[in-house]
């Protein structure tokens, strides 16, 4: 649950009161111009740029470390693999039959910043904009794709939908879970083999139910008159700001920056 | 004469490959402002009548009307928009993913401009008293609050009918008594019209009228203490007495002299001080 949702942290920050459109779409624009990043310059600059948007968050540090823990191990491996495999400039150090080159050192760390600055730029996105947030950014920015036929609105409900029921599901399984246990399933011992049969006692109850599940909610929902997203109007209203406009600005103005600073 | 909101005339349904009729020739009237209970075991029928009501089910005979519209393909979208119905499972008709958006869900199917929305919601969620919860999330909620979401969502539709189908079985006794509190406050306070569809008398008491349902067909029909004094009657229906009902009993077989018009408990704490003072 934590992977999912938890990730969000509540704050009355300049970046948490922003247009979820212009933070999604600053994130886009700037994963994009990360690969095409070559050179010190251009990487400084889009990790003075990460830097400030991180500092606006007003978040413990503590939180974005978190949302980079899972990814750093890649990160390392990343970095030996180039260092090590790369054949390019003066020798730096030599072990044996393993020789580590400038140009292998120069290339790991540049790619492993670049794994860290797309992720560190998603944790920024996820900690300052609820899941609800995103879904209706991804509604209102594809919107245009209607006219091509593609169900955006359906898309994003769905999303929305499942969004509101990963907790239940979780709840509900632990329920599950217990219920089992105290038939005696045993869920953590014996062998690999009967652990997984063990799982189909807990996963065949949880799909019937939430095949149940699915059937009230599309009764309920046709009861309250849902029928597509013709006509519909929205609740939740996306206001777009002056710092919306900047923040869209500036992340274009880097990536502009960028382009004429590049090897 | 009181007006008439919903008016049911010979309905009949057949659920497909299955021998008989699971609504039987079923006729009733619901006036403004009067809290109707259908009740009856599982199995009487009484939530085939539900589904009929909002057209999620097409009866086989009879006809259904709301006021001057009568239900059909054609009326059944207007229809929904008139009369709100609350089902049984809180977490299964939760479709928001906080209370205020749950709340607008009916009204953002309906196109209702988001300035109007705002002031309905507002309105419906301080109707229910959740309005400390406008915010929360459907997971940090109990049941009975869950219902009284659902509940707030029917209101913002401003309806001429309000349905609750086993709206409050799945509840505890807190939750439940929360959910009936707050319909009897809608009703005091807005004359809002009922019609609860379930299986405990001791909800049905709130009713000005209890129509009994059993094997598909309407057995009784009457004020709760009618109803109630039917007695052993009722026992074969497979309903129990509410626990005044229960208590009335007893006391007469012990030789007090209770009339059977009582059906709440001020009713019969009334009679029996007034007995007690006569003696």
């Amino acid at each position: 649950m934590n992977v999912i949702i938890g990730r969000y942290v509540p704050s009355n920050s300049v970046i948490h009161r922003m247009d979820p459109r212009a933070k999604l779409l600053a994130m886009f624009i700037y994963a994009a111009s990360v690969f095409f990043a070559n050179n010190g310059v251009t990487y400084a600059m889009l990790t003075a740029f990460l830097f400030i948007l991180l500092l606006l968050l007003r978040v413990p540090f503590s939180f974005i470390l978190k949302g980079l823990r899972p990814v750093l191990w890649i990160v390392l491996f990343t970095f030996l693999l180039h260092a090590f495999l790369t054949k390019e400039g003066a020798t730096l150090y030599q072990i044996g039959e393993l020789a580590i080159y400038e140009g292998g050192l120069q290339k790991g760390v540049f790619i492993s910043l670049r794994f860290l600055l797309l992720i560190a730029m998603t944790t920024w996105l996820t900690i300052s904009t609820t899941p609800v947030e995103v879904t209706d950014a991804v509604e209102s920015i594809f919107g245009p794709l209607k006219r091509f036929r593609v169900p955006v609105h359906e898309l994003a409900l769905m999303m929305s939908i499942s969004l509101r029921f990963i907790p239940t599901l979780m709840e509900e399984t632990e329920k599950m879970i217990k219920a089992q246990a105290a038939r005696g399933v045993d869920f953590y011992g014996g062998p690999f083999g009967e652990r997984i049969k063990a799982m189909t006692a807990l996963l065949i109850p949880l799909f019937i139910h939430a095949f149940k599940r699915a059937e009230e909610l599309a009764i309920a929902m046709e009861a309250r008159g849902y029928r597509g997203g013709e006509g519909r109007t929205k609740y939740r209203l996306l206001t777009w700001g002056s710092i919306d406009t900047w923040l869209l600005a500036s992340t274009v103005g880097v990536t502009i920056l960028l382009l004429l600073f590049r090897a | 004469m009181k007006q008439l909101v919903l008016s049911v005339e010979n309905l009949s349904f057949q659920y497909l490959g299955q021998p008989n009729e699971a609504v039987r020739n079923v006729t009733f009237h619901v006036y403004k402002g009067d809290w109707v209970a259908i009740v009856g075991h599982n199995g009487s029928g009484k939530s085939t009548v539900a589904k009929l009501l909002i057209g999620l089910l097409k009866p086989k005979h009879g006809e259904i009307r709301l006021f001057d519209t009568v239900l059909n393909e054609a009326t059944v979208w207007q229809l929904r928009r008139r009369m709100g119905i609350v089902f049984q499972n809180p977490d299964n008709q939760f479709v928001g993913t906080t209370v205020q958006d749950d709340v607008a869900f009916a009204l953002e199917n309906n196109g209702i401009p988001r300035e109007e929305m705002v002031e309905r919601v507002q309105a419906a969620i301080r109707q229910v008293g959740m309005e400390a919860f406008l915010l929360k999330e459907p997971h940090h909620l109990s049941g009975g609050q869950k219902q009284r979401v659902a509940l707030a969502g029917i209101l913002a539709l401003r309806p001429d009918l309000i349905i609750l189908d086993e709206a409050t079985s799945m509840l505890d006794p807190k939750g439940k008594q929360e959910v009936l509190e707050a319909l009897i406050d809608l009703r005091k306070k807005q004359q809002m019209t009922i019609l609860s569809i379930t299986h405990d008398l001791e909800e049905a008491v709130q009713a000005d009228k209890i129509i009994v349902m059993n094997e598909g067909e309407i057995v009784a029909n009457g004020t709760p203490s009618d109803v109630f004094s039917l007695g052993e009657k009722l026992a074969e229906f497979r309903l129990d007495l509410p626990f005044v009902m229960k208590i009335k009993k007893e006391l007469q077989q012990t030789g007090i002299p209770l009339s059977v018009h009582s059906a709440t408990i001020e009713e019969l704490v009334d009679e029996l001080w007034t007995l007690y003072l006569n003696k």
